[in-house]
C-alpha cells in the first residue's frame, strides 16, 4: 500500500512518515500544495493524507482539482480546523475521512487501511482467497488460521494482490504500489518478491498472467 | 439638577408646554388689556361728552353760566357715581347728583390739573384721566380739561363709577379663560400627535435593529426620514465592522488551533514510537495539553458565537452533515430517516448551526446500532430538531447530570464536552437543549432555536 502524504510541518510529516512505514506503508512525503497535487495527479497511489494549511496551493483546491481530473483515490483530510462547516467543506470537495489533529497514529493507520479498503470494493474488513484470509483492520495476514509473518515488500505485494483478488494486477501497477517514489526500483526485484510469496502461500494462489501481470486465485 | 427630561419625547413635550404656556398667558394679558382698554374707551367717550357739553358754561372771562350747564341722566341722578364739577376762577358748578358738594377729589395732589406742556390752545386741550373716590368709597374714574379763561384756569371734571368699566370686563373674563384653556388642551393634542407622529421612524428603526441582532435582516433600509439616514449609513456600517472583526476572530482562533494542534500531533507520534516514555506520564501530559486546547477552543467558539445570525434552511445543512457522517461511519450502514419540512428554517449563525448539528449528529451516529431519525417541527416562535438514536442510550442519571445547567468553564473536558458546547451554543441563540430517552431506545436530543416556516 502506497500512501501520498501532503503535510506542510516538516517534524509531524516524518512522525507520520515513520509510523506508517512501521505499519508497512510505503510513503511519499509532499510538504507543500503544488508538489502534492502534481503526486496525487500523476503516481498511483492507494490513499492519500491532505492537510489543508498548505503553502502554495490549499488543500481544498487540491483535492478539488484530482476529483475534477478524475482521480478517485481515497482521501483522508488531516488538519486542525475541527469544526462542522470545515469537515463539510471537506467531504463537498471530495474527502473520504476527516481526522482531526492532534490524533492518535492507530486511528490513523486504521482509517488508512479501511479506505483503502472500501476502494477496493471491500465491505468487511476481512477478505479471504483459499486458505488465505486477510484483516483489513489490523493488516495481519493469517494462512490456515495461523499468523503469517511477512517483510514489508511481502505485505505490500500481498495485500495489493489480495484487494484485487480473482483480478489480473498489472506489473507496472503493482511496482508503483509497492516502492516508494525515489527507490531504485530493479524490475527483477519484483520477481523475487513474487517467489518467495509463493513459498509462503503455497505456488497455485499467486497465478502470473503472461505478459500482463498476476492474478491472486483460489482458483476456479 | 436636570432640567430636561431624559427622553427625547420628553424632551420635546416639556420645551413645548413650556412655550405654549408662556404664550397663552401673553396672549390672555394681551386679550385681557385690549378688552379693558376698549370698556375704558367707552366710559372716556360718555364722560368726554358730558365734559364738551359742560365746558360750553365756562365764558372766556371765567365766569360760569348755569344755564349751559346741562344735566343729562345719569349724571343727575344723586347716588349714582356719575357726577361732573366745573372749577372755575371765581366760582364752581356741579351736577345735580352731587346735591352741592365738591367732588372728593385725592388729596395732596396740588399739580393734577397742570397742564400739559404743550396743551397751551383751548381747542387741542383733551381730557385726561384721574382715578379717586366718591363720597361713598367707590372707586370713580375721572375724566378732566383744563380750559383758558382771562382770569385763569377752569377746570371741568365728569366722573363715573368704575364699577360698570369693571363689571364687562369680569363678565368677560370666565369666556376668555375658557376659550384659553381650550386652546391649550388643543395645543397639547396637537403635540402629542405631533410626537406620536414624529417619533414613529425612531422606533421604527429601533425595531429594524432588533431585526439585524436577531438576524432576520442582515443591513437596516431605510428612505426616510432624511434626518436619520446619516445615522443608519453608521449603523450599517458597524454591523459590516463587527462582522468582519468576528471573521479575523475567527481567523485567529483558527490560526491558533493550527498552531498548537501540528506540534502536539508530532509529539504525541514521537511519544507513541520512541521508548523514553517508560510510565506514561509524557503521554498523560501531552494528553492534558490536547484536552486544554480543545476545551478552550470550545470556549472561543462559543464566546464568539451569534455573530452573523442568519435565516438558515435546515435541510441543505442537514444533508451536508449526513453526507459527511456517511463517510465518517462508512463501515456502519446507518439508516436515517428526515421528516422534516423543507421550509423550516432557523435563526442562527452558520458556522454555531453546523456545530450544534454536527456534534449531536455526530452524537447519534456514534452511538447508532442501524438508525437515526431527525424530526423538526415548528412550535410558536421556537423550532424543534429532535435527534433520536436506537442505540443503548444513557442511564437516567447520566441525563439528569447532562441536562443540569453547568456552564462550559465548570464544565471537566471529557466526555460531557460535546453536550455543553452545543447547549451553551443553543443558548446564546435563544435556544436551548434537553436531553432524554427515546422511543427508538436511545438517546433524544431535542434542540429548540427560534425559527420559523419560511
Amino acid at each position: 500500500m502506497r500512501v501520498l502524504l501532503v503535510e506542510d510541518d516538516a517534524a509531524l510529516a516524518d512522525a507520520i512518515a515513520r509510523a506508517l512505514r512501521a505499519e508497512a506503508f510505503a510513503v511519499d512525503v509532499a510538504d507543500n500544495g503544488e508538489d502534492g497535487g502534481h503526486l496525487g495527479a500523476t503516481e498511483i497511489y492507494d490513499v492519500a493524507v491532505l492537510d489543508l494549511g498548505l503553502p502554495k496551493r490549499d488543500g481544498l483546491s487540491v483535492l478539488a482539482d484530482w476529483r475534477i481530473g478524475g482521480r478517485t483515490l481515497p482521501v483522508l483530510i488531516l488538519t486542525a480546523r475541527d469544526g462542522w462547516s470545515d469537515k463539510v467543506l471537506g467531504f463537498k470537495a471530495g474527502a473520504d475521512d476527516y481526522l482531526v489533529k492532534p490524533f492518535r497514529v492507530e486511528e490513523l493507520v486504521m482509517r488508512l487501511r479501511a479506505l483503502v479498503r472500501r476502494a477496493a470494493g471491500h465491505a468487511a474488513s476481512v477478505i479471504s482467497c483459499g486458505p488465505l484470509a486477510f484483516d483489513a483492520a489490523t493488516g495481519q495476514f493469517q494462512i490456515d488460521g495461523l499468523p503469517l509473518k511477512l517483510t514489508a515488500f511481502e505485505w505490500r505485494v500481498l495485500s495489493a494482490l489480495m484487494l484485487r483478488k480473482d483480478a489480473v494486477v498489472e506489473r507496472l501497477d503493482l511496482l508503483e504500489r509497492v516502492y516508494e517514489g525515489d527507490a531504485d526500483v530493479d524490475s527483477n526485484s519484483l520477481e523475487v518478491i513474487i517467489g518467495r510469496l509463493r513459498r509462503k502461500v503455497g505456488a497455485s494462489l499467486i497465478e502470473t498472467v503472461r505478459g500482463l501481470g498476476y492474478r491472486l486465485t483460489a482458483g476456479a | 439638577m436636570r432640567v430636561l427630561p431624559k427622553s427625547l419625547s420628553g424632551r420635546l413635550l416639556a420645551t413645548a408646554a413650556m412655550t405654549t404656556v408662556v404664550a397663552l398667558v401673553l396672549a390672555a394679558f394681551a386679550i385681557g388689556h385690549v378688552l379693558e382698554h376698549f370698556v375704558m374707551n367707552g366710559l372716556d367717550e360718555r364722560l368726554d361728552a358730558q365734559i364738551a357739553i359742560v365746558s360750553r358754561a365756562v365764558g372766556a372771562d371765567g365766569t360760569l353760566d348755569v344755564s349751559k350747564a346741562i344735566d343729562l341722566p345719569p349724571f343727575d341722578q344723586p347716588g349714582s357715581g356719575w357726577a361732573w364739577e366745573v372749577i372755575g376762577p371765581v366760582s364752581r358748578l356741579r351736577s345735580v347728583s352731587l346735591e352741592g358738594v365738591d367732588l372728593a377729589l385725592p388729596r395732596g395732589r396740588g399739580r393734577q390739573f397742570d397742564r400739559d406742556d404743550d396743551g397751551d390752545s383751548r381747542t387741542h386741550e383733551r381730557p385726561r384721566r384721574l382715578e379717586g373716590r366718591d363720597a361713598q368709597g367707590r372707586v370713580i374714574h375721572y375724566r378732566f380739561v383744563a380750559l383758558s379763561t382771562l382770569r385763569g384756569d377752569a377746570i371741568v371734571l365728569a366722573g363715573g363709577p368704575r364699577a360698570i368699566v369693571d363689571r364687562p370686563l369680569r363678565a368677560a373674563m370666565l369666556p376668555l379663560l375658557a376659550s384659553v384653556f381650550l386652546l391649550a388642551g388643543f395645543l397639547a393634542l396637537a403635540l402629542v400627535v405631533q410626537l406620536r407622529i414624529g417619533l414613529r421612524p425612531l422606533s421604527a428603526l429601533r425595531q429594524r435593529v432588533a431585526d439585524v441582532r436577531a438576524g432576520r435582516i442582515r443591513h437596516i433600509h431605510v428612505e426616510e426620514p432624511t434626518e436619520l439616514l446619516p445615522l443608519v449609513d453608521e449603523l450599517n456600517a458597524l454591523i459590516d465592522a463587527n462582522e468582519r472583526a468576528l471573521t479575523r476572530a475567527r481567523g485567529h482562533v483558527a490560526n491558533l488551533a493550527h498552531g498548537l494542534k501540528t506540534p502536539l500531533a508530532t509529539l504525541k507520534l514521537d511519544l507513541a514510537q520512541r521508548k523514553g516514555d517508560i510510565d506514561g506520564t509524557l503521554k498523560a501530559q501531552v494528553e492534558r495539553m490536547e484536552g486544554q486546547i480543545r476545551h478552550h477552543l470550545g470556549r472561543a467558539r462559543a464566546a464568539e458565537a451569534g455573530g452573523a445570525v442568519m435565516r438558515l434552511s435546515l435541510i441543505p445543512r442537514i444533508n451536508d452533515l449526513s453526507a459527511a457522517l456517511t463517510r465518517i461511519y462508512a463501515d456502519r450502514p446507518i439508516e436515517q430517516q428526515l421528516d422534516v419540512d423543507a421550509r423550516v428554517e432557523a435563526y442562527c449563525d452558520p458556522q454555531d448551526l453546523d456545530e450544534i448539528l454536527g456534534n449531536l449528529l455526530d452524537n447519534a451516529w456514534q452511538h447508532a446500532r442501524a438508525m437515526v431519525r431527525i424530526r423538526a417541527r415548528i412550535a410558536g416562535r421556537m423550532v424543534d430538531i429532535s435527534i433520536d438514536d436506537d442505540g443503548p442510550g444513557l442511564s437516567s442519571d447520566r441525563i439528569v447530570d447532562l441536562n443540569m445547567r453547568r456552564r462550559l468553564d465548570e464544565q471537566a473536558t471529557g466526555n460531557g464536552f460535546g453536550i455543553a458546547i452545543v447547549r451553551e451554543l443553543a443558548e446564546l441563540h435563544g435556544g436551548m437543549l434537553a436531553l432524554g430517552r427515546s422511543d427508538l431506545g436511545g438517546l433524544s436530543a431535542v434542540l429548540s432555536l427560534p425559527g420559523r416556516v419560511g
